[in-house]
């Protein structure tokens, strides 16, 4: 078996402290994941990330890729620098969030793919400045339809508001990401 | 639900000791058959020749209860509860088959029928196929809901086995062997609901796997051709797993 721990992907220290914290504790396999994945700068989870989690608390592979898939909240794929989650739950559907998915798909130009193993839409942007993503209820159905911009809830949004959203966020200056840690 | 409270499902509560567990009788079908502790529904039936249709289930493995095949009706109890992971207890009464059963039973059959292409007449099963098997035995002639027709791959990167997931009923079989007989965990069931597949280790090719130890196990306890031996042809893959219930009977001696 190659060996993991030399990847230069990994941040081993960080990743070791994280298991030392969670050893012996029940469900330390999703606290794990989610700490790594927040870790990341790109806010997801290598396949060398989860090797090495795999290898050091002794959870299959298999296992491992079967709870990062199950779980939408958990990315395979790096995440662009702002992030817009639109609900697509009945009452949002009701009011219109199709619509407003539609027209943030084509604002960003962005094509919908088959590849996902889950139901839920998650793409990103080339230049990886933004990742548009569905959701199926925020429970803020009475201000729908509802679109989470970096984690803001926003109500009652429009094709017009999130325009204007996305253009001031797409005004600030990009701050550099490195690639890996 | 009613006033009875169904045993929880745990693989662990199966008595390795005979003498120790309790006899007693339930009824099936208004007949009395005498059970142990720690049996499960399925078991008794099974043994007294009272036919339930059941894919997921398979001797010597854990029971999950994923196919819903073997959903059997409980006095006292107003749903249908899969007989696989219902242990008995005393005073059970239960109904395997009667017109509400049927009409489930067939309603799950469909759907399994309609989700991926199972195309017999090119199956290398055709002939030892249990889902086929079933479809036989509630005769089923139709199937009312749209085929979904899904795109899907067969991996036959392996040296000796491949997978075919277009045949695949997502019934487990093959994962729980992987997992607790021969320990090796490179099978698992990957994404969630329609999208779920049998993949192994991190959604590479089976025939790169660094756990896989090429025993075959997974193929023999399928219950379709989504798993089968390389160089078979149609009709040509018969399974053979009553290695099972000897391999799990020697190890339970040996501990």
């Amino acid at each position: 078996m190659p060996e993991p721990a030399m990847d230069p992907k990994v941040d081993h220290a960080f990743l070791d402290n994280l298991i030392t914290q969670y050893r012996h504790k029940p469900g330390a396999l999703l606290a794990i994941l989610e700490s790594a994945q927040d870790h990341h700068p790109r806010k997801y989870l290598t396949k060398e990330t989860l090797e090495y989690i795999g290898k050091e608390i002794g959870v299959s592979r298999s296992q491992i890729y079967n709870v990062v898939t199950f779980y939408s909240f958990f990315n395979l794929t790096p995440q662009g620098d702002h992030s817009i989650t639109i609900c697509r739950g009945t009452a949002c559907h009701a009011r219109g969030s199709k619509k407003i998915l539609d027209f943030v798909k084509n604002m960003l130009q962005l094509q919908e793919t088959n590849s996902g193993y889950a139901d839920k839409l998650c793409l990103t942007t080339p230049d990886n400045r933004f990742t548009v993503r569905t959701v199926a209820c925020f429970g803020q159905c009475a201000l729908a339809p509802v679109v989470s911009v970096d984690e803001r809830i926003y109500g009652y949004m429009t094709c017009r508001k999130i325009r204007e959203i996305i253009e001031k966020l797409d005004r600030e200056p990009v701050e550099p990401v490195p690639l890996f840690i | 639900m009613g006033g009875h409270r169904l045993p929880a499902c745990d693989p662990q509560t199966k008595k390795l000791d005979n003498n120790m567990s309790k006899e007693f009788t339930i009824r099936i079908n208004g007949r009395d058959i005498p059970a142990q502790e720690g049996e499960t529904v399925l078991d008794v039936a099974r043994r007294s020749d009272i036919y339930i249709p059941a894919l997921c289930h398979l001797k010597g493995l854990s029971p999950v209860g994923a196919c819903r095949l073997c959903l059997v009706e409980v006095k006292g109890v107003s749903r249908l509860v899969p007989s696989c992971t219902t242990y008995v207890h005393e005073g059970l009464d239960v109904i395997t088959d009667s017109e509400g059963i049927q009409k489930c039973r067939m309603v799950i059959l469909q759907l399994l029928f309609s989700e991926r292409n199972h195309t017999c007449s090119v199956c290398v099963s055709n002939g030892h196929c249990e889902l086929q098997a079933i479809a036989e035995n509630l005769g089923m002639n139709y199937v009312r809901y749209p085929y979904r027709f899904p795109a899907l791959k067969v991996d036959a990167s392996h040296e000796k086995y491949a997978i075919d997931h277009n045949r695949c009923v997502l019934c487990t079989r093959c994962v729980r062997v992987c997992k607790e007989v021969e320990g090796a965990h490179t099978l698992e069931i990957i994404g969630r609901g329609v999208h779920s597949l049998v993949l192994a280790d991190l959604d590479g090719l089976w025939g790169e796997s660094q756990t896989c130890t090429g025993c075959g196990k997974c193929v023999q306890v399928c219950p379709t051709g989504a798993l089968f031996e390389k160089g078979k042809a149609v009709g040509q893959m018969k399974k053979r797993n009553e290695f099972l219930p000897y391999l799990m009977s020697m190890r339970s001696l040996n501990r």
